[in-house]
């Protein structure tokens, strides 16, 4: 296995899920990070993504309602698990730590 | 179809949610945008979801190993490419070869018959045909019709939507000082902008040609004389035997060059209806029944039956004109043929571009080339997979004892025909987007790329793609996969007779096929050599036309005018003579008129092609008199004289030219004694045979002023003969031609065809050579063992070589009776349709047979006498 980092798109994936909560399935995480970041993915992206995390133990699934505009056909629902989560907190303290690693004067030189 | 591409990608237990997803996506896009915006995403998506074809799926072991499969099979397939570099070279070169002649000639092949396609209404437009029948014998056969056929038929047919006719017309066109003589001029009805799609950029079809003097331009043109696309309202003055003033009422697109019918100018029909009104208020250019130069169209109901029609029109037509008919004992027919077949299957007189009329046949020759190319190389290919059987026999066998499957095997080799076909489609392709302006170059024709963008080229291409995959593939795959391993790996297996069998009847076909096309390519050429060498009748070396003054103040003053301008070329010594006349041999004659024996009725009076001549006309051109005597001066009765040439005697039923002599016959209503007749020399094609021309003495010809040098010195003739021009006809444009150049132009296909067939044709004999190379390297690897053997027991290296090349030798010998009787038929069939052909000969195809196995020899001596040298110790030292 390529162990359990994550990609850039995967994060991305990742934060979109945990930010709509009970909400997230393939169309709305579309349509959230085009949203939020103005990229648009293609919806096959996404399914690789969420299928993907979900292998890797950060997402889990349930199915959830269906509309008539689906014919008839169930949505995935994603939630983020608690490694998802800490995961998460991880890669965003790396970054922190990161960041007060930059010498200060850095921000005012151009 | 993305539907079910989407059920075939993801796996069963994800396909529902992501099929859920994709719709749910679909069905916003529609309401966002519209549905063909939305399908178009749709597929998209579907397309970019082959990404997710591995996620979820069960871990099947066989679908697994499927898809591991094809990774080998591409990998075993590149391994053989790689490793047999010479076979594989061979293979792909010979099928880029073919496909890329294939493109060729299917481009050229579809841009001939798209000639007219481009009128919306393609499918009922028709032109009239005008045919004369002199009791049951056809006596004239014209492209062009009566003016008045055209208004009768749509007044008494209720099939008819419109009519339109076009009269064409050549003269000077000026602008203040622009200047120029135009060929391309119609008069025409208002309709022919209605019922053909010729555009107008400026001004309004409908209006445009109503009013007299009023003219629609080509852009081009508007360009020319204007220096701009907008020249409505501009002023034109128009010189020939009309003279006009014109007002430019539109611009057309310019014509495009598939259309049979070109005009860069149309003056309204109103002008000649103006010209030709008789004291009466009869205007013969509505009312004529017997002056044909009017090309007439017209336009029928949707699905209108041709044959019908005409059927039922020839009915109507005799009850109008039964009189007319039964008084001058002939009867006229205008059949209709549809526009699309004019380019190819129409060889009328007074055709609209008779330069550039195509052949049909020679078209569909060439498709029968292209494909014969193509089949040639898919032999090879299979010749070459069979052939070398015997070494794929040991993998073969070695694959099934570890287990392979046939039906793996079979793929495997079917891989392999894949890839090589589409190596080969791709370098054919470069082939041919390199290879254009040279094509386009050698067979004069406008070829683009713009093919490359069509939906339908595409589609040729992949079916030819996959047909020839599978065509070539499939026979290896499934005799290299029914080997028996034990019996291969034991080294038993020695090649199979089935196989064998089929390789020679594919090398007898290959090269039945390349001995048609070298002997059809010999013939054609040879036909073009005849055709050049006809005794024409007439000198054409050394001679300067030049077109005569439209501009010119009174005509009476013509005759003293062009006398004074004779004199001073006559001065220069490099001009023999000088003679003006209404035709010059090369151009088609428009003008008849009747003619008949002074003691005949006038019901026998007859139409016969009239070329004005003066004293000089015929020596100039060195024409011999073979009865009576030429126009002389000295005679002050030759105004009552008259010439004609062999053919109007014969016309005239007078039993012999001698016989003529001094008989008295009516022409144009006057009486005429013939004083001499000429013999049959080619005045306008060499295609046709020749028709009967009266040679009337007309002393103010202006049409063509013929100057017979002494030397080919033109440059230096030229710039005297154009002052001296100026300076006796003012206010004209100097036009000229070198005459053997013009006269030439007839070839122009013949050549056209000749140089197409012979490219393709090599094509066709470096693929075929290609194949047999590898073929015949192969069998002398094969027979390695067996030459070393031979050559320890004293065989010398011609009788190896012999033995090596005996096989091919009798194959192409075989190819060469098959092939011989086929061609002699089609092409037999071709030189029918020249008015003097040359016969085929058994030289011609002892020379083709011979050129053919001298080629094949060639090609399979190299490996042979390598073979053939080669030290038996190392042939037998192996193992």
């Amino acid at each position: 296995m390529k162990g359990t980092n994550l990609g850039e798109f995967e994060e991305l994936v990742l934060l979109t899920v945990a930010a709509l909560g009970t909400e997230a399935y393939a169309v709305s995480v579309k349509a959230h990070i085009a949203e939020q970041s103005n990229r648009h993915v293609n919806i096959s992206a996404i399914h690789s993504s969420l299928y993907r995390l979900e292998d890797k133990g950060f997402l889990t699934s349930k199915f959830g309602g269906s509309t008539s505009k689906r014919g008839g056909k169930q949505k995935r629902y994603f939630q983020v698990t608690s490694a998802g989560f800490s995961m998460l907190q991880q890669s965003k303290d790396l970054k922190q730590q990161l960041w007060n690693t930059i010498p200060q004067l850095s921000f005012h030189s151009a | 179809m993305g539907t079910y591409l989407l059920r075939k990608i993801f796996a069963a237990n994800i396909h529902d949610e992501i099929a859920g997803d994709l719709q749910e996506i679909f069905l916003e896009r529609v309401a966002a945008k519209n549905k063909t915006y939305a399908s178009f995403k749709y597929m998209i998506d579907v397309l970019l979801s082959t990404r997710n074809y591995y996620l979820r799926r069960r871990k099947n072991i066989y679908t697994r190993s499927q898809t591991a499969m094809i990774k080998n099979y591409f990998k075993i397939t590149l391994r053989t490419i790689s490793k047999n570099k010479v076979y594989s070279a061979l293979n792909i070169m010979g099928l880029a070869l073919g496909i890329s002649a294939f493109i060729f000639i299917l481009q050229y092949v579809s841009y001939e018959n798209s000639y007219d396609k481009f009128h919306s209404n393609h499918e009922d437009l028709y032109r009239i045909r005008y045919k004369v029948y002199q009791g049951e014998e056809l006596r004239i056969d014209c492209a062009a019709a009566v003016p008045r056929v055209g208004p009768f038929m749509k007044e008494k047919m209720p099939e008819v939507i419109e009519y339109a006719r076009a009269y064409p017309l050549g003269g000077v066109m000026s602008k203040d000082n622009i200047k120029f003589r135009e060929d391309r001029i119609h008069l025409a009805d208002p309709s022919l902008l209605k019922i053909f799609d010729f555009p107008l950029l400026y001004g309004d079809a409908g209006s445009a040609l109503i009013e007299p003097n009023q003219v629609v331009i080509s852009e081009e043109m508007a360009k020319k004389y204007f220096g701009m696309s907008d020249a409505v309202g501009e002023q034109l003055t128009f010189n020939s035997w009309l003279d006009l003033n014109l007002v430019v009422t539109g611009v057309a697109k310019d014509v495009p060059n598939n259309s049979h019918f070109k005009f860069d100018f149309l003056i309204s029909y109103q002008t000649l209806n103006n010209q030709t009104t008789d004291e009466d208020g009869i205007v013969a250019s509505e009312t004529a029944w017997g002056w044909y130069d009017f090309n007439s169209y017209v336009l029928l109901e949707k699905g209108t039956d041709a044959i019908a029609f005409d059927k039922k029109f020839d009915e109507i037509l005799f009850e109008e004109r039964r009189e007319a008919f039964e008084k001058g004992g002939r009867r006229a027919e205008f059949p209709l043929q549809a526009i699309t077949d004019i380019h190819l299957y129409s060889n009328l007189l007074q055709e609209s571009e008779p330069e550039e009329q195509g052949d049909g046949e020679a078209v569909f020759f060439l498709s029968i080339v292209a494909f014969l190319i193509l089949v040639i190389a898919w032999v090879n290919y299979i010749n070459l997979s069979t052939a070398r059987s015997v070494e794929r026999a040991k993998e073969v066998g070695v694959r099934k004892t570890m287990g392979a499957y046939r039906k793996q095997l079979i793929h495997q080799f079917l891989t392999e025909a894949i890839v090589l076909n589409f190596i080969s489609l791709i370098i054919g392709l470069t082939i041919v987007v390199l290879g254009i302006r040279f094509f386009n170059q050698l067979t004069d024709s406008a070829l683009s790329l713009s093919f490359l963008a069509s939906a339908q080229f595409w589609l040729v291409a992949i079916a030819v793609f996959i047909l020839g995959s599978t065509l070539s593939g499939i026979y290896p795959a499934f005799v290299l996969s029914s080997f028996k391993p034990s019996s291969i790996l034991k080294g038993k297996f020695s090649g199979n007779g089935a196989g064998t069998l089929l390789r020679k009847v594919l090398v007898i076909f290959q090269f039945a096929a390349s001995v048609s096309l070298i002997t059809g390519t010999i013939i054609v050429s040879q036909q073009l050599v005849h055709m050049k060498n006809i005794k024409l009748g007439f000198n054409l070396s050394n001679t300067l036309v030049i077109k005569g003054p439209s501009v010119f103040g009174a005509d009476s003053l013509f005759t003293s005018t062009f006398d004074a301008f004779r004199g001073k070329l006559l001065k220069n010594t490099e001009v023999e003579s000088v003679t003006g006349s209404s035709n010059v041999p090369g151009a088609e004659i428009f003008w008849t008129n009747g003619i008949k024996r002074h003691e005949e009725t006038d019901d026998k009076r007859r139409t016969i092609y009239i070329a004005a001549v003066d004293y000089e006309y015929f020596p100039t051109y060195d024409i011999e008199l073979i009865a009576g005597r030429n126009y002389d001066k000295s005679f002050s009765t030759d105004t009552g004289a008259l010439i004609l040439n062999k053919a109007a005697v014969e016309f005239l039923n007078y039993a012999s030219p001698e016989e003529a002599i001094n008989k008295k016959v009516t022409f144009r209503g006057q009486p005429k004694t013939i004083v001499g007749v000429v013999d049959d020399y080619k005045q306008m094609s060499v295609k046709s045979d020749v028709a009967p021309i009266a040679f009337p003495l007309v002393l103010e010809n202006r049409r063509y002023f013929t100057l017979k040098l002494k030397t080919n010195n033109y440059q230096e003739t030229f710039e005297f003969s154009q002052a001296t021009y100026d300076q006796f006809f003012p206010g004209n444009p100097f036009d000229y031609f070198v005459l053997d150049d013009y006269f030439n132009r007839q070839y122009k296909n013949e050549e056209k065809f000749s140089s197409v067939f012979i490219l393709f044709a090599a094509f066709a004999i470096i693929v075929a050579c290609l194949g047999l190379f590898g073929l015949s390297s192969f069998s002398a690897l094969q027979r390695t063992k067996e030459i070393g053997i031979r050559k320890t027991l004293g065989a010398n290296m011609s009788s190896i070589v012999f033995i090596l090349t005996k096989e091919f030798v009798i194959l192409i010998g075989i190819a060469n009776i098959i092939a011989w009787p086929v061609i002699y038929l089609v092409m037999n069939g071709w030189l029918d349709n020249f008015a003097t052909r040359i016969s085929i000969g058994l030289p011609v195809f002892l020379l083709a047979g011979g050129l053919v196995i001298i080629i094949a020899l060639l090609t399979v001596g190299y490996k042979t006498v390598v073979t053939a040298k080669s030290n038996p110790i190392e042939a037998l030292r192996y193992e």
